[in-house]
């Protein structure tokens, strides 16, 4: 007999894996601000936390924090209903592609109901031309809803997309194209399959037709991918959610347990900016209301090309309205 | 699969880092923190697991300017203060271990061969090795769990408790003599076996 392999056994034995609520105690590292702590959330089966993987990222150590609008907002009807508002930009601080500015290529509003059940994400186009309201010193105007963040930052858009459609914004994030990348590498990889072959020079994305595994680079590219079928938007949109879709199945199959839930923010985390309330113990407990969730619908903002400019969009009503209503 | 970076610098790297970027920090707690928790767990449960690895890492923070970089791994560094912070929990774990000895613990996943091959139940050997567990002296106990339960050679339990390496075999071998004994087992043939 020997005792050393009795007492490892014994060991094994007593032993508990650890559970997502440790990724709380980095947060006393990284300094930030204590929370109160709820009971009974020691999370099982965080399967969920992939269900709104585009969500779940923004936790642990975040690159910064965004400051939300001041000012008047709308008010919060539906208690346990949660916006959280989704931007993908194009800046790429410090590296060799730098460009002035950045843009909210994406924008996705992602409504979590109060029972978590049906989750919707609205993609709003990048090229609707709205009523932009005043931020900080820059005056109110019509424009690209895109351009909002270029002037004001996400703060901006926020403020935009509440005053437009009445809904409350209750948490942000930004993905910038390194943190794309990472979450992208960071599930392993992301499957897609097109009809037709692509060998485009402006978002550097060659892929033969069929299906593909793409990595973090390549799904880059091919979010930005617009000369493809008929080089608009809204196709762009339609791939997006085709590929954001594809990166919430896996990271559903992949976060199966607690450690590689918290690895994965881990890793992703520190590259993505939320506001300052959205940290881990919100993600935990807001992944955990997700369990039985099935993956998100995707929607598109209702829309006609714009009279003055058919490159642009303008909103859809009452379409639009009666959309947005129902997040309220 | 979770990616890991492709490169997986020194903890030595990382925590030298940290005295002018102190988020460096915090790729140590990703790199450690499940497996201080699961040596926490084995020793005091699960209930104080969490709280005593932030304290570990919120130590080992403060101090991150006195580690010697010379050692790459920080395992036996953070094992070192953990243990510390575990010894404030000397009741708890004795009573813990006393608890064990009354009640079985839940039923753990092992083959029905791995059982035949151990030649005993190990099962049933729990309570004399929590009994035997609960008596021994704290500084021994230190020593066999650590390389029990925390996976450190001699070498790093030694660097952990900042003792000599001779110490931690002569402390190693009392707590095996005292385990095999309350295992009903005297041979003495097996103590000098390290």
């Amino acid at each position: 007999m020997d005792d050393m392999k009795l007492l490892r056994d014994f060991g094994a034995a007593l032993e508990h894996e650890p559970p997502a609520t440790l990724a709380r105690q980095r947060n006393r590292l990284t300094g930030a601000r204590p929370r109160r702590r709820r009971v009974g959330l020691l999370v099982t089966g965080l399967a969920a936390v992939a269900t709104a993987a585009a969500v779940a990222v923004p936790t642990l150590v975040l690159r910064g924090s965004v400051a939300p609008p001041t000012g008047a907002r709308p008010a919060k009807v539906v208690t346990g209903a949660l916006n959280v508002l989704l931007v993908g930009t194009d800046s790429e601080v410090g590296s060799k592609r730098f460009r002035k500015g950045a843009r909210t290529d994406t924008i996705l509003l992602v409504h979590l109901p109060a029972d978590r059940k049906e989750i919707t994400a609205v993609n709003i186009p990048r090229d609707s031309i709205v009523q932009i309201p005043r931020c900080g010193s820059v005056p109110a105007r019509k424009s690209m809803i895109n351009s909002a963040f270029d002037q004001g930052g996400l703060t901006c858009t926020v403020k935009t997309i509440e005053t437009l459609t009445d809904v409350r914004i209750d948490h942000m994030v930004e993905v910038d194209f390194l943190a794309f990348k990472e979450v992208v590498n960071a599930l392993g990889g992301v499957q897609v399959t097109m009809k037709q072959p692509v060998n485009d020079p402006k978002s550097k994305l060659r892929l033969p037709a069929g299906t593909s595994i793409l990595n973090g680079e390549q799904a880059l590219g091919y979010m930005r991918l617009r000369n493809y079928g008929d080089g608009s938007d809204m196709q762009r949109i339609k791939r997006q959610q085709v590929l954001l879709r594809a990166m919430m199945a896996k990271a559903k199959k992949m976060l199966t347990d607690p450690g590689k839930v918290s690895a994965f923010l881990g890793v992703v985390g520190k590259s993505i900016k939320a506001d300052e309330d959205f940290d881990m113990e919100t993600m935990v407990d807001l992944a955990t209301s997700l369990n039985d969730s099935r993956l998100p619908t995707f929607l598109t903002v209702p829309w006609v090309p714009s009279p003055d400019d058919p490159h642009r969009v303008v909103w859809k009503q009452p379409d639009a309205e009666q959309l947005f209503a129902r997040f309220r | 699969m979770i990616t890991q970076p492709a490169t997986r610098g020194a903890d030595a790297d990382l925590v030298s880092a940290s005295w002018t970027e102190p988020e460096a920090f915090a790729e140590l707690f990703d790199r450690y923190s499940a497996m201080l928790y699961r040596y926490v767990s084995k020793r005091l449960g699960p209930e104080p697991a969490e709280d005593l690895v932030g304290e570990t890492f919120l130590v080992a923070f403060s101090r991150r300017r006195s580690y010697d970089l010379a050692y790459a791994d920080a395992r036996p560094w953070l094992f070192g203060i953990l243990t510390k912070l575990i010894s404030r929990h000397r009741r708890t774990e004795a009573a813990r271990y006393r608890a064990l000895l009354r009640a079985p613990v839940e039923d753990h996943v092992d083959s029905p061969a791995d059982r035949v091959a151990a030649g005993v139940s190990a099962q049933a050997a729990r309570p004399e090795l929590a009994g035997a567990l609960a008596a021994l002296p704290a500084r021994d106990r230190d020593v066999l769990l650590l390389i029990a339960w925390g996976d450190l050679t001699y070498e790093e339990t030694a660097q952990a408790l900042d003792i000599p390496v001779g110490t931690v075999r002569s402390r190693l071998n009392r707590g095996r003599r005292k385990v095999r004994a309350a295992l009903g087992d005297t041979n003495p043939l097996l103590d000098e076996e390290a």
